[in-house]
């Protein structure tokens, strides 16, 4: 008995709203980031099953990667901001000593 | 009905060689963890001119014995504001990634624990699960040296993670593969990949040192530094499961160094004898470990922005260029060996005596200050 | 007799992701909460391997296990996180905010299970050498920008945590 691969996308699904939900209601700048990593994890799985499962190129070609391909994107783009987002917290943490996303809603330096 | 090994059904002996491999590395990790203790004291006490333990055992063999005793009976001390999940979980998150890298090496033709396609990344992955381990060390002791010596040591970590996995990506790019077992059955003969990638296995052999942290890389858990780093506030056997861990990990990272550039478990006598696979396979992993205690008792510690430096300015772009040009070689000629051994060596080449030429005017400025030095003292001597 | 693994493990997985991800969103105590994104990355990986993605899974592994989770650990010591109510958390919009979570996440969890696996089944094995053929022939173009992609934040955070040397 296999697994439907609506099981894999509902999973997905609650996930990427738990991280949606997460952004709109914490308040530490690291937190939201955090669930930020969580949303792109969702999207992630959600890539792959399509991939895996029924990823075929039309007319029986079984070898379509586009799904797999786009999660080695996400992969790497998901690095990336995670170092330039904590770069941002660390450096308005420098200016004012506070990651409450409420406390540093201000331009004014 | 496919019937495996000894009639038993393939499904159950996969499952049975796992279970086999998995019990067999928890044997040869504990086992070569005081086989290597041992042999690092006396190696150690023969290169600095002592005797090393004697006094347990013939020739001290005991030594590690009576040293596991000892840290079995110590009383477990816990600081009270430390994190207690954390600082019990962390010695748990060092060592079971070393573990599990014993189940892809390949001891003989047939004795592996899974042969899988993606070994090599595998052995990659489980090199960087451990520096989560040391973060959280260091952050559960509740300790400012401690926090100090886990931040610096994955700082170290992270950084030389770059180079091995380069050192690595040029030998899956000469062999194609990355599975362990393709990876020895490439190299057949004497002709082994060290002979072609030399400069890989340099970089590789350097990564290693700094992965493991050993000497000349051991800043994080040197005990004249920060107290003994990220260790500090472990004692007994806490203290020794991070030891044993990082016995493990020598012994996993030679092993990859065997079976990668040395040909594994080639040796003459192995066609005739499979079995015989397995004691050559731990000849070469064992060469590799005296290979690093001898370079622990030779070589002075260095700072951590001068091992930063070296790796992020020498080794990656020498790599990198490695990788650049084994990739052009490998698609442009039919043989590529000559030319790859070539480039490697013009590489190591260009480390070796590149390295001084770059640093001439700090040599030359060494040189004059400690013959200044030297005659100020005869000065000063003389009456 | 191995029929039953499968959807064991999914399920296990499918709970450890889903629970991780609850306390990673409500816990409080930010080091728990790091950690526990860690769980959840690595069952994450788990599910793709059920998949038969074990390159990806590997992948994932390595990237937000070995080196995301780490660079959040940096971030949460380099920053003094006072764990008393930052604003408390059973604030004015939480109730709101989880009520509409759970009324748009519930439908579509619901709406997910109508895709159906496609007829003709999916091919068995690995997904290394397709992968990597797909990657580095029909779309080495984007792996090119994405490596410049990476150059640039790399740089991009070296400067931006530069401190102005006077």
């Amino acid at each position: 008995m296999t697994v439907p691969l609506g099981a894999f996308i509902a999973v997905s699904a609650v996930l990427f709203f738990l991280g949606a939900g997460g952004v709109l209601v914490r308040r530490n700048a690291v937190v939201i980031l955090m669930c930020v990593e969580l949303m792109l994890n969702a999207s992630n799985l959600a890539l792959v099953a399509f991939s895996r499962r029924a990823g075929q190129l039309g007319a029986g070609n079984p070898l379509d990667q586009r799904g797999s391909v786009f999660v080695v994107f996400v992969l790497v783009i998901a690095a990336a901001e995670v170092a330039v987002g904590l770069a941002i917290i660390l450096a308005a943490y420098r200016n004012r000593p506070t990651v409450n996303v409420d406390e540093l809603h201000e331009m004014k330096g | 009905m496919p019937v495996g090994p000894f009639g038993i059904d393939p499904v159950v002996w996969a499952v049975l060689r796992l279970v086999i491999a998995v019990v067999l590395a928890v044997f040869l990790v504990l086992n070569g963890a005081l086989a290597q203790i041992f042999l690092e004291r006396k190696i150690q006490a023969v290169m600095q001119d002592r005797l090393g333990p004697y006094h347990t055992g013939p020739f001290g063999l005991l030594q590690t014995f009576a040293d596991a005793i000892k840290l079995l009976g110590k009383e477990d001390i816990r600081a009270k504001l430390t994190d207690a999940p954390f600082f019990l979980a962390a010695p748990a998150i060092v060592f079971s990634p070393m573990i599990a890298s014993f189940v892809v090496l390949p001891f003989a033709p047939d004795v592996v624990g899974v042969n899988l396609n993606v070994g090599l990344l595998y052995l990659t992955t489980l090199g960087s699960m451990t520096v989560l381990g040391i973060v959280i060390a260091g952050w559960a002791s509740n300790n400012k040296y401690s926090l100090m010596g886990g931040l610096r040591s994955a700082g170290q970590l992270i950084s030389y993670e770059v180079p091995q996995i380069l050192g690595l990506v040029t030998v899956v790019l000469y062999v194609g593969s990355l599975s362990m077992v393709d990876i020895t059955n490439s190299q057949p003969g004497p002709l082994v990949n060290a002979l072609i990638l030399p400069f890989a296995f340099v970089t590789y052999l350097i990564a290693a040192l700094a992965e493991t942290n050993r000497n000349p890389f051991d800043l994080p858990e040197a005990e004249s530094e920060l107290v003994a780093g990220f260790l500090t506030e472990y004692s007994g056997m806490r203290w020794g499961v991070f030891f044993v861990a990082e016995y493990g990990e020598v012994s996993v990272v030679s092993a990859i160094m065997a079976t990668l550039w040395f040909g594994g478990w080639h040796g003459p006598g192995v066609d005739a004898v499979p079995i015989l696979g397995i004691l050559w396979f731990t000849l070469k992993t064992y060469v590799f470990v005296l290979l690093f205690m001898w370079i622990r008792a030779t070589l002075p510690r260095l700072r951590i922005d001068q091992l930063m430096g070296f790796c992020w300015k020498v080794l990656i772009p020498l790599a990198l260029v490695n990788i650049m040009a084994s990739a052009v070689i490998i698609l442009a000629f039919a043989d590529p060996r000559l030319p790859l051994a070539v480039v490697n060596w013009l590489l190591v080449g260009a480390l070796v005596f590149g390295l001084p030429f770059t640093q001439r005017r700090r040599l030359q400025g060494f040189r004059k200050r400690t013959r200044e030095s030297v005659a100020m003292r005869d000065v000063r001597l003389s009456p | 007799m191995f029929d039953i693994l499968e959807p064991l493990l999914f399920a296990l997985f499918a709970l450890g992701i889903i629970g991780a991800g609850v306390c990673v969103v409500v816990l409080r105590r930010i080091t728990a909460q790091a950690l526990l994104m860690a769980l959840t990355f690595a069952c994450m990986a788990g599910m793709f391997l059920l998949l038969g993605a074990e390159t990806i899974a590997l992948f994932q592994v390595l990237i937000y296990v070995g080196a995301i989770t780490i660079l959040i650990l940096f971030g949460v010591m380099f920053t003094r996180q006072d764990d008393r109510g930052y604003g408390l958390f059973f604030q004015r919009q939480s109730p709101w905010a989880a009520a509409l979570t759970l009324v748009i996440a519930l439908p579509v969890a619901f709406l997910a299970f109508s895709f159906k696996d496609p007829s003709t089944p999916s091919p068995k094995g690995g997904d290394l050498t397709p992968l990597a053929g797909s990657l580095f022939t029909d779309y080495a173009f984007p792996f090119e920008i994405a490596s410049v992609l990476l150059l640039a934040a790399l740089v991009g955070a070296i400067v931006l945590v530069k401190r102005d040397e006077q």
